[in-house]
Protein backbone atom coordinates (compact mmCIF):
# COMPACT_ATOMS: atom_id res chain seq x y z
CA UNK A 1 0.00 0.00 0.00
CA UNK A 2 1.91 3.20 -1.34
CA UNK A 3 1.17 6.34 0.94
CA UNK A 4 1.80 9.72 -0.33
CA UNK A 5 0.64 13.20 0.50
CA UNK A 6 -2.17 13.83 -2.37
CA UNK A 7 -3.71 10.26 -0.51
CA UNK A 8 -3.31 11.52 3.04
CA UNK A 9 -5.36 14.88 1.53
CA UNK A 10 -7.95 12.91 -0.33
CA UNK A 11 -8.93 10.48 2.63
CA UNK A 12 -8.91 13.93 5.24
CA UNK A 13 -11.13 15.61 2.82
CA UNK A 14 -13.23 12.64 2.04
CA UNK A 15 -13.93 11.83 5.19
CA UNK A 16 -14.42 15.08 6.44
CA UNK A 17 -17.28 16.14 4.06
CA UNK A 18 -19.22 12.71 4.61
CA UNK A 19 -19.19 13.13 8.23
CA UNK A 20 -20.22 16.42 7.71
CA UNK A 21 -23.53 14.68 5.48
CA UNK A 22 -24.27 12.48 8.39
CA UNK A 23 -23.10 14.39 11.37
CA UNK A 24 -24.87 18.08 12.47
CA UNK A 25 -21.98 19.61 13.96
CA UNK A 26 -21.99 23.40 13.71
CA UNK A 27 -17.89 23.17 13.62
CA UNK A 28 -17.72 20.04 11.44
CA UNK A 29 -20.05 22.11 8.90
CA UNK A 30 -17.81 25.38 9.52
CA UNK A 31 -14.93 22.93 8.53
CA UNK A 32 -16.27 21.42 5.87
CA UNK A 33 -17.53 24.84 4.73
CA UNK A 34 -13.91 25.81 4.12
CA UNK A 35 -13.23 23.12 2.03
CA UNK A 36 -16.09 23.64 -0.39
CA UNK A 37 -14.96 27.07 -0.81
CA UNK A 38 -11.34 25.34 -0.95
CA UNK A 39 -12.92 22.85 -3.80
CA UNK A 40 -15.01 25.82 -5.42
CA UNK A 41 -11.57 28.05 -5.55
CA UNK A 42 -9.48 25.01 -7.77
CA UNK A 43 -12.67 24.78 -10.06
CA UNK A 44 -12.59 28.36 -10.65
CA UNK A 45 -8.66 28.00 -11.12
CA UNK A 46 -9.32 25.17 -13.06
CA UNK A 47 -11.37 27.15 -15.88
CA UNK A 48 -9.35 29.77 -15.50
CA UNK A 49 -6.17 27.53 -16.56
CA UNK A 50 -8.41 25.93 -19.18
CA UNK A 51 -9.61 29.25 -20.67
CA UNK A 52 -5.66 30.26 -20.82
CA UNK A 53 -4.61 26.83 -22.51
CA UNK A 54 -7.20 27.54 -25.49
CA UNK A 55 -6.39 30.62 -26.14
CA UNK A 56 -2.10 29.45 -26.33
CA UNK A 57 -3.16 26.89 -28.27
CA UNK A 58 -5.05 29.14 -30.72
CA UNK A 59 -2.18 31.56 -30.94
CA UNK A 60 0.32 28.95 -31.21
CA UNK A 61 -1.89 27.81 -34.09
CA UNK A 62 -1.26 31.56 -35.77
CA UNK A 63 2.02 31.32 -36.38
CA UNK A 64 1.98 27.77 -38.21
CA UNK A 65 1.12 28.51 -42.17
CA UNK A 66 -0.73 24.92 -42.50
CA UNK A 67 -2.73 25.29 -39.65
CA UNK A 68 -6.55 26.57 -39.90
CA UNK A 69 -5.91 30.08 -39.05
CA UNK A 70 -9.59 31.46 -39.34
CA UNK A 71 -10.68 29.27 -36.43
CA UNK A 72 -8.23 30.13 -33.97
CA UNK A 73 -8.79 33.84 -35.11
CA UNK A 74 -12.65 33.86 -34.33
CA UNK A 75 -11.64 32.03 -31.11
CA UNK A 76 -9.24 34.28 -29.96
CA UNK A 77 -11.83 37.11 -31.14
CA UNK A 78 -14.76 35.89 -29.44
CA UNK A 79 -12.49 35.55 -26.24
CA UNK A 80 -11.09 39.25 -26.71
CA UNK A 81 -14.85 40.51 -26.98
CA UNK A 82 -16.03 37.99 -23.66
CA UNK A 83 -13.13 39.65 -21.73
CA UNK A 84 -13.66 43.55 -22.88
CA UNK A 85 -17.12 43.74 -22.01
CA UNK A 86 -16.26 42.29 -18.65
CA UNK A 87 -13.45 44.09 -17.86
CA UNK A 88 -13.92 47.65 -19.51
CA UNK A 89 -13.59 50.71 -17.57
CA UNK A 90 -16.95 51.02 -15.57
CA UNK A 91 -18.07 47.28 -16.17
CA UNK A 92 -20.17 45.50 -13.93
CA UNK A 93 -18.42 42.23 -14.72
CA UNK A 94 -20.84 39.45 -16.28
CA UNK A 95 -23.76 41.14 -14.99
CA UNK A 96 -22.66 44.04 -17.33
CA UNK A 97 -25.56 45.05 -20.48
CA UNK A 98 -23.35 44.80 -22.71
CA UNK A 99 -22.01 40.91 -21.91
CA UNK A 100 -25.62 40.15 -21.21
CA UNK A 101 -26.69 41.20 -25.38
CA UNK A 102 -23.22 39.35 -26.22
CA UNK A 103 -24.34 36.27 -24.41
CA UNK A 104 -28.24 36.45 -25.37
CA UNK A 105 -28.08 37.93 -28.88
CA UNK A 106 -24.81 36.68 -30.11
CA UNK A 107 -23.93 33.22 -28.05
CA UNK A 108 -27.00 31.02 -27.45
CA UNK A 109 -28.36 31.82 -30.86
CA UNK A 110 -25.24 30.48 -32.32
CA UNK A 111 -24.90 27.56 -30.79
CA UNK A 112 -28.66 26.98 -30.56
CA UNK A 113 -28.19 26.99 -34.83
CA UNK A 114 -24.93 24.34 -34.25
CA UNK A 115 -27.14 22.09 -32.46
CA UNK A 116 -30.45 22.39 -35.01
CA UNK A 117 -27.51 20.67 -37.41
CA UNK A 118 -27.28 17.50 -35.13
CA UNK A 119 -30.17 16.28 -36.48
CA UNK A 120 -28.72 16.75 -39.99
CA UNK A 121 -25.61 15.04 -38.53
CA UNK A 122 -27.00 12.66 -36.95
CA UNK A 123 -29.21 11.46 -39.74
CA UNK A 124 -26.29 11.33 -42.37
CA UNK A 125 -23.90 9.21 -39.69
CA UNK A 126 -27.18 6.88 -38.98
CA UNK A 127 -27.25 6.63 -43.30
CA UNK A 128 -23.71 5.82 -43.23
CA UNK A 129 -24.24 3.51 -40.77
CA UNK A 130 -26.95 1.62 -42.60
CA UNK A 131 -25.07 1.20 -45.21
CA UNK A 132 -21.91 -0.33 -43.28
CA UNK A 133 -24.14 -3.35 -42.58
CA UNK A 134 -22.69 -3.30 -39.18
CA UNK A 135 -25.25 -5.84 -37.14
CA UNK A 136 -24.74 -3.35 -34.00
CA UNK A 137 -26.05 -0.43 -35.91
CA UNK A 138 -29.06 -2.04 -37.75
CA UNK A 139 -30.17 -2.96 -34.21
CA UNK A 140 -29.87 0.50 -32.74
CA UNK A 141 -31.59 2.20 -35.52
CA UNK A 142 -34.44 -0.14 -36.10
CA UNK A 143 -34.97 0.66 -32.03
CA UNK A 144 -34.51 4.36 -33.17
CA UNK A 145 -36.76 4.08 -35.64
CA UNK A 146 -39.05 2.23 -33.55
CA UNK A 147 -39.02 5.36 -30.89
CA UNK A 148 -39.66 8.12 -34.00
CA UNK A 149 -42.82 6.13 -34.71
CA UNK A 150 -44.07 6.14 -31.36
CA UNK A 151 -43.16 9.54 -30.85
CA UNK A 152 -45.26 10.86 -34.10
CA UNK A 153 -47.35 14.01 -33.31
CA UNK A 154 -50.33 12.85 -34.08
CA UNK A 155 -53.88 13.47 -32.93
CA UNK A 156 -57.15 11.03 -32.23
CA UNK A 157 -57.19 7.72 -31.19
CA UNK A 158 -54.05 6.28 -33.14
CA UNK A 159 -51.88 9.45 -31.40
CA UNK A 160 -53.48 8.24 -27.77
CA UNK A 161 -52.25 4.89 -28.43
CA UNK A 162 -48.74 5.84 -29.50
CA UNK A 163 -48.56 8.02 -26.60
CA UNK A 164 -49.40 5.41 -24.59
CA UNK A 165 -46.64 3.01 -25.97
CA UNK A 166 -44.43 5.66 -26.22
CA UNK A 167 -44.67 6.10 -21.91
CA UNK A 168 -45.05 2.49 -21.43
CA UNK A 169 -41.41 2.22 -23.70
CA UNK A 170 -40.18 5.33 -21.76
CA UNK A 171 -40.87 3.59 -18.49
CA UNK A 172 -40.31 0.05 -18.51
CA UNK A 173 -37.90 -1.35 -20.96
CA UNK A 174 -35.86 2.31 -20.88
CA UNK A 175 -36.52 3.43 -17.70
CA UNK A 176 -35.69 -0.36 -16.34
CA UNK A 177 -31.70 -0.29 -18.56
CA UNK A 178 -31.10 3.33 -17.81
CA UNK A 179 -31.73 2.22 -14.04
CA UNK A 180 -29.73 -0.76 -13.92
CA UNK A 181 -26.84 1.41 -15.78
CA UNK A 182 -27.38 4.11 -13.06
CA UNK A 183 -26.95 1.38 -10.34
CA UNK A 184 -24.09 -0.37 -12.01
CA UNK A 185 -22.20 3.08 -12.13
CA UNK A 186 -23.54 3.91 -8.69
CA UNK A 187 -22.00 0.72 -7.64
CA UNK A 188 -18.89 1.22 -9.23
CA UNK A 189 -18.07 4.99 -8.13
CA UNK A 190 -19.09 3.68 -4.09
CA UNK A 191 -16.13 0.91 -4.69
CA UNK A 192 -13.77 3.83 -6.24
CA UNK A 193 -14.54 5.95 -3.82
CA UNK A 194 -14.37 3.53 -0.83
CA UNK A 195 -10.73 2.71 -2.51
CA UNK A 196 -9.40 6.34 -2.59
CA UNK A 197 -10.75 7.18 1.06
CA UNK A 198 -9.25 3.91 2.27
CA UNK A 199 -6.31 4.35 0.25
CA UNK A 200 -6.40 0.90 -1.02
CA UNK A 201 -4.04 -0.28 -3.62
CA UNK A 202 -2.57 3.20 -4.05
CA UNK A 203 -6.09 4.26 -5.97
CA UNK A 204 -5.62 8.15 -5.48
CA UNK A 205 -2.37 7.82 -7.42
CA UNK A 206 -3.84 6.15 -10.24
CA UNK B 1 -16.79 -2.40 -49.87
CA UNK B 2 -15.51 0.96 -48.89
CA UNK B 3 -15.05 2.25 -52.11
CA UNK B 4 -17.90 0.96 -53.50
CA UNK B 5 -20.38 2.58 -50.98
CA UNK B 6 -18.50 5.68 -52.17
CA UNK B 7 -18.53 5.28 -56.18
CA UNK B 8 -22.45 4.63 -55.34
CA UNK B 9 -22.67 7.60 -53.40
CA UNK B 10 -20.72 9.57 -55.64
CA UNK B 11 -23.71 8.21 -58.57
CA UNK B 12 -26.22 9.60 -56.49
CA UNK B 13 -25.39 13.28 -55.41
CA UNK B 14 -24.92 13.62 -59.20
CA UNK B 15 -29.06 13.02 -59.38
CA UNK B 16 -30.80 16.13 -59.33
CA UNK B 17 -32.87 15.23 -56.85
CA UNK B 18 -30.19 14.08 -54.35
CA UNK B 19 -28.79 17.49 -54.67
CA UNK B 20 -32.32 19.08 -53.70
CA UNK B 21 -33.53 16.76 -51.23
CA UNK B 22 -31.48 18.39 -48.40
CA UNK B 23 -32.54 21.59 -49.46
CA UNK B 24 -36.14 20.75 -49.69
CA UNK B 25 -36.09 19.16 -46.21
CA UNK B 26 -34.84 22.59 -45.15
CA UNK B 27 -37.35 24.44 -46.57
CA UNK B 28 -40.01 21.96 -45.65
CA UNK B 29 -38.82 22.26 -41.93
CA UNK B 30 -38.26 25.86 -41.94
CA UNK B 31 -41.57 26.50 -43.31
CA UNK B 32 -43.45 24.26 -41.09
CA UNK B 33 -41.68 26.23 -37.93
CA UNK B 34 -43.14 29.54 -39.21
CA UNK B 35 -46.70 28.65 -40.32
CA UNK B 36 -48.85 28.27 -37.36
CA UNK B 37 -50.51 25.53 -35.94
CA UNK B 38 -53.47 25.06 -37.77
CA UNK B 39 -53.35 21.78 -38.13
CA UNK B 40 -55.85 19.95 -36.17
CA UNK B 41 -55.16 16.50 -37.37
CA UNK B 42 -51.49 17.04 -35.45
CA UNK B 43 -51.20 17.08 -31.97
CA UNK B 44 -48.89 16.02 -29.05
CA UNK B 45 -51.37 13.49 -27.89
CA UNK B 46 -50.84 12.71 -23.90
CA UNK B 47 -53.13 10.54 -22.30
CA UNK B 48 -51.20 9.99 -18.78
CA UNK B 49 -52.12 13.92 -17.36
CA UNK B 50 -50.24 12.69 -14.14
CA UNK B 51 -47.41 14.71 -14.19
CA UNK B 52 -48.98 17.65 -15.12
CA UNK B 53 -52.01 17.68 -13.06
CA UNK B 54 -49.27 17.09 -9.82
CA UNK B 55 -47.04 19.90 -11.11
CA UNK B 56 -50.35 22.09 -11.19
CA UNK B 57 -50.85 21.34 -7.46
CA UNK B 58 -47.41 21.78 -6.47
CA UNK B 59 -47.68 25.24 -7.98
CA UNK B 60 -50.97 26.23 -6.49
CA UNK B 61 -50.31 24.92 -3.38
CA UNK B 62 -47.12 27.58 -2.96
CA UNK B 63 -48.37 30.75 -0.73
CA UNK B 64 -49.41 33.98 -1.91
CA UNK B 65 -46.68 36.18 -4.19
CA UNK B 66 -43.39 33.13 -2.91
CA UNK B 67 -40.23 34.12 -3.34
CA UNK B 68 -39.04 31.53 -6.00
CA UNK B 69 -35.18 30.01 -6.43
CA UNK B 70 -35.19 29.48 -10.67
CA UNK B 71 -32.03 27.25 -10.58
CA UNK B 72 -31.24 27.50 -14.20
CA UNK B 73 -28.86 24.91 -15.34
CA UNK B 74 -30.22 23.54 -18.90
CA UNK B 75 -27.78 22.21 -21.80
CA UNK B 76 -28.05 23.68 -25.00
CA UNK B 77 -28.45 20.71 -26.93
CA UNK B 78 -31.60 19.53 -24.83
CA UNK B 79 -32.76 22.72 -23.84
CA UNK B 80 -35.21 23.83 -27.40
CA UNK B 81 -37.41 20.51 -25.88
CA UNK B 82 -38.08 22.30 -22.48
CA UNK B 83 -37.97 25.99 -23.12
CA UNK B 84 -41.53 25.91 -24.38
CA UNK B 85 -42.53 24.58 -20.55
CA UNK B 86 -40.02 26.50 -18.97
CA UNK B 87 -41.49 29.43 -19.80
CA UNK B 88 -45.05 28.05 -19.29
CA UNK B 89 -43.73 27.49 -15.70
CA UNK B 90 -42.36 30.55 -15.20
CA UNK B 91 -45.37 32.44 -16.76
CA UNK B 92 -47.68 30.80 -14.08
CA UNK B 93 -45.03 31.76 -11.03
CA UNK B 94 -45.00 35.22 -12.24
CA UNK B 95 -48.91 35.21 -12.94
CA UNK B 96 -49.53 34.15 -9.06
CA UNK B 97 -47.12 36.71 -7.84
CA UNK B 98 -43.86 35.11 -7.17
CA UNK B 99 -40.51 36.63 -7.39
CA UNK B 100 -38.52 34.88 -8.81
CA UNK B 101 -34.39 34.22 -8.14
CA UNK B 102 -32.25 33.01 -11.08
CA UNK B 103 -29.09 31.23 -9.77
CA UNK B 104 -26.64 28.40 -12.27
CA UNK B 105 -23.78 26.00 -11.86
CA UNK B 106 -22.97 25.24 -15.20
CA UNK B 107 -21.32 27.36 -17.85
CA UNK B 108 -24.37 26.97 -20.60
CA UNK B 109 -26.74 27.26 -17.88
CA UNK B 110 -26.14 30.66 -17.10
CA UNK B 111 -25.98 31.71 -21.05
CA UNK B 112 -29.40 30.13 -21.10
CA UNK B 113 -30.52 31.71 -17.95
CA UNK B 114 -29.16 35.25 -19.42
CA UNK B 115 -30.94 34.75 -22.58
CA UNK B 116 -34.17 33.89 -20.52
CA UNK B 117 -34.19 36.75 -17.95
CA UNK B 118 -33.70 39.19 -21.13
CA UNK B 119 -36.42 37.48 -22.04
CA UNK B 120 -38.64 38.71 -18.84
CA UNK B 121 -37.41 41.67 -18.80
CA UNK B 122 -38.26 42.28 -22.52
CA UNK B 123 -41.94 41.16 -22.19
CA UNK B 124 -42.21 43.72 -18.88
CA UNK B 125 -41.79 41.80 -16.18
CA UNK B 126 -41.22 44.42 -12.99
CA UNK B 127 -37.63 44.76 -12.14
CA UNK B 128 -38.07 44.32 -8.79
CA UNK B 129 -40.04 40.36 -9.35
CA UNK B 130 -36.50 39.10 -10.77
CA UNK B 131 -33.37 39.28 -8.67
CA UNK B 132 -29.93 37.54 -11.32
CA UNK B 133 -27.87 35.52 -8.70
CA UNK B 134 -25.53 35.03 -11.29
CA UNK B 135 -23.25 31.84 -12.50
CA UNK B 136 -21.73 29.76 -9.50
CA UNK B 137 -18.43 28.06 -10.48
CA UNK B 138 -17.70 24.01 -8.41
CA UNK B 139 -20.76 22.24 -9.92
CA UNK B 140 -22.01 20.60 -6.95
CA UNK B 141 -19.50 22.26 -4.01
CA UNK B 142 -21.18 25.68 -4.75
CA UNK B 143 -24.54 24.10 -4.84
CA UNK B 144 -23.83 22.79 -1.07
CA UNK B 145 -22.36 26.23 -0.37
CA UNK B 146 -25.19 27.85 -1.65
CA UNK B 147 -27.56 26.26 1.19
CA UNK B 148 -26.92 28.37 3.47
CA UNK B 149 -25.40 31.56 1.38
CA UNK B 150 -26.55 31.64 -2.22
CA UNK B 151 -27.18 35.86 -2.60
CA UNK B 152 -23.65 37.61 -3.92
CA UNK B 153 -22.62 40.52 -2.03
CA UNK B 154 -23.01 42.40 -5.30
CA UNK B 155 -26.39 41.73 -5.42
CA UNK B 156 -28.91 44.56 -4.63
CA UNK B 157 -32.18 45.41 -4.47
CA UNK B 158 -35.10 44.66 -2.49
CA UNK B 159 -35.50 41.56 -3.30
CA UNK B 160 -31.98 40.77 -3.10
CA UNK B 161 -32.65 42.17 0.87
CA UNK B 162 -35.71 40.06 1.01
CA UNK B 163 -33.28 36.96 0.71
CA UNK B 164 -30.85 37.87 2.67
CA UNK B 165 -33.58 39.10 5.82
CA UNK B 166 -34.57 35.42 5.53
CA UNK B 167 -31.34 33.81 6.23
CA UNK B 168 -29.69 34.34 2.60
CA UNK B 169 -29.22 30.93 1.92
CA UNK B 170 -31.88 28.43 -0.22
CA UNK B 171 -34.17 27.71 2.76
CA UNK B 172 -34.98 31.31 2.62
CA UNK B 173 -37.06 30.50 -1.16
CA UNK B 174 -40.58 28.84 -0.83
CA UNK B 175 -39.73 26.20 -3.15
CA UNK B 176 -36.81 25.71 -6.30
CA UNK B 177 -37.70 25.72 -9.49
CA UNK B 178 -34.98 23.07 -10.98
CA UNK B 179 -34.45 23.48 -15.01
CA UNK B 180 -32.11 20.47 -15.85
CA UNK B 181 -29.11 19.38 -18.30
CA UNK B 182 -26.56 16.96 -19.03
CA UNK B 183 -24.21 18.95 -16.36
CA UNK B 184 -26.21 19.62 -13.48
CA UNK B 185 -29.81 18.55 -12.93
CA UNK B 186 -32.92 17.46 -10.29
CA UNK B 187 -30.94 14.67 -9.42
CA UNK B 188 -28.05 16.70 -7.73
CA UNK B 189 -30.41 18.90 -6.21
CA UNK B 190 -32.15 16.07 -4.63
CA UNK B 191 -28.72 14.85 -3.47
CA UNK B 192 -27.02 17.75 -2.23
CA UNK B 193 -29.88 20.00 -1.29
CA UNK B 194 -33.09 17.64 -0.69
CA UNK B 195 -30.68 16.00 2.42
CA UNK B 196 -29.72 19.40 4.03
CA UNK B 197 -33.27 21.65 3.30
CA UNK B 198 -35.66 18.51 3.01
CA UNK B 199 -38.94 20.98 4.02
CA UNK B 200 -37.97 22.98 0.54
CA UNK B 201 -40.45 21.82 -2.25
CA UNK B 202 -38.26 20.73 -5.73
CA UNK B 203 -40.12 21.68 -8.86
CA UNK B 204 -38.31 20.00 -11.80
CA UNK B 205 -38.15 20.77 -15.52
CA UNK B 206 -35.82 18.23 -17.71
CA UNK B 207 -35.21 16.86 -21.19
CA UNK B 208 -36.36 13.48 -21.86
CA UNK B 209 -33.68 11.54 -21.48
CA UNK B 210 -33.33 12.56 -17.48
CA UNK B 211 -37.05 11.15 -16.51
CA UNK B 212 -36.20 7.17 -16.00
CA UNK B 213 -33.58 8.70 -13.54
CA UNK B 214 -35.76 11.03 -12.07
CA UNK B 215 -38.74 8.89 -11.92
CA UNK B 216 -38.34 7.62 -8.85
CA UNK B 217 -37.31 10.49 -6.45
CA UNK B 218 -40.92 11.69 -7.53
CA UNK B 219 -42.64 8.39 -6.47
CA UNK B 220 -40.51 8.96 -2.59
CA UNK B 221 -41.38 12.64 -3.09
CA UNK B 222 -38.30 14.25 -3.09
CA UNK B 223 -39.05 15.52 -6.22
CA UNK B 224 -42.19 17.72 -5.76
CA UNK B 225 -43.47 17.48 -9.18
CA UNK B 226 -41.70 16.71 -12.68
CA UNK B 227 -42.18 17.78 -16.01
CA UNK B 228 -40.17 15.45 -17.49
CA UNK B 229 -41.23 14.44 -21.56
CA UNK B 230 -42.29 17.32 -24.79
CA UNK B 231 -45.79 15.73 -24.25
CA UNK B 232 -46.30 17.19 -20.56
CA UNK B 233 -44.62 19.88 -21.19
CA UNK B 234 -46.98 20.98 -24.22
CA UNK B 235 -49.86 19.50 -22.04
CA UNK B 236 -48.64 21.81 -18.91
CA UNK B 237 -48.58 25.00 -21.70
CA UNK B 238 -51.99 24.34 -22.79
CA UNK B 239 -53.57 23.96 -19.70
CA UNK B 240 -51.51 27.11 -18.05
CA UNK B 241 -53.41 30.42 -17.61
CA UNK B 242 -50.72 32.46 -18.82
CA UNK B 243 -49.74 32.42 -22.47
CA UNK B 244 -46.44 32.09 -23.14
CA UNK B 245 -45.75 32.01 -26.43
CA UNK B 246 -46.35 29.35 -29.17
CA UNK B 247 -46.24 25.40 -28.29
CA UNK B 248 -43.63 23.09 -30.43
CA UNK B 249 -44.77 22.99 -34.26
CA UNK B 250 -46.15 19.61 -34.33
CA UNK B 251 -45.99 19.64 -38.12
CA UNK B 252 -42.41 20.28 -37.63
CA UNK B 253 -41.87 17.56 -35.85
CA UNK B 254 -44.13 15.13 -37.64
CA UNK B 255 -41.87 16.26 -41.16
CA UNK B 256 -38.94 15.81 -39.35
CA UNK B 257 -39.31 12.52 -37.81
CA UNK B 258 -40.71 11.09 -41.48
CA UNK B 259 -37.37 12.47 -42.96
CA UNK B 260 -35.60 10.78 -40.50
CA UNK B 261 -37.38 7.67 -41.03
CA UNK B 262 -37.42 7.95 -45.32
CA UNK B 263 -33.47 8.73 -44.93
CA UNK B 264 -32.83 5.36 -42.97
CA UNK B 265 -35.14 3.39 -45.48
CA UNK B 266 -33.26 4.85 -48.30
CA UNK B 267 -30.32 4.12 -47.13
CA UNK B 268 -31.10 0.43 -46.54
CA UNK B 269 -31.53 0.56 -50.13
CA UNK B 270 -35.09 0.10 -50.54
CA UNK B 271 -34.60 -3.79 -49.03
CA UNK B 272 -35.13 -3.07 -45.19
CA UNK B 273 -37.19 -6.25 -45.06
CA UNK B 274 -34.13 -7.91 -47.53
CA UNK B 275 -31.77 -7.14 -44.97
CA UNK B 276 -33.60 -7.82 -42.29
CA UNK B 277 -33.71 -11.33 -43.88
CA UNK B 278 -29.89 -11.55 -44.12
CA UNK B 279 -29.19 -10.17 -40.66
CA UNK B 280 -31.25 -13.08 -39.07
CA UNK B 281 -29.65 -15.31 -41.74
CA UNK B 282 -26.41 -14.58 -40.51
CA UNK B 283 -27.00 -14.58 -36.66
CA UNK B 284 -28.35 -18.22 -37.28
CA UNK B 285 -25.03 -18.85 -38.68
Amino acid sequence: MRRSLPTALLVIVGLLLLADFVIVNPSLAALAGVLLEYIVLLAAAAAITGGLALALRHIDQLRHADAERSGSVLVLLGMAAMLLAGFYPGSTGAADPLMRWLVAALLVPLVASLFAMLFFFLLSAARRGVRLRSRETTVMLLAASVVLVLLLPLGGSLGELLAAAAGWALAVPIGGVFRGLLIGVAIATAIAAARVLLAVDGAADD
Amino acid sequence: MIERMRGSWRSRQRTPWARLAPFVALAALAAAVVLPNLTPPLSLANPDRTSVTDFRAAVAALPAEPLVLVAFDADFGTYPEISYVTRSVLADLLGRGASLAFVSYSPEGRALAVAELDRLHRDGTPEDRLLDLGYRSGVEAALVLSVTSVVPDAATGALAQRVRAAGGGIDAFNAALVVGGTDLGPRAWVEQVSTRVPELPILAVAPTFLRPELEPYVHSGQLTALLGTLRDGVAYGAASDTPSGRPPSALAMLIGMLIGLGVLLEASGGGAFGRLRAFGSRGRQ
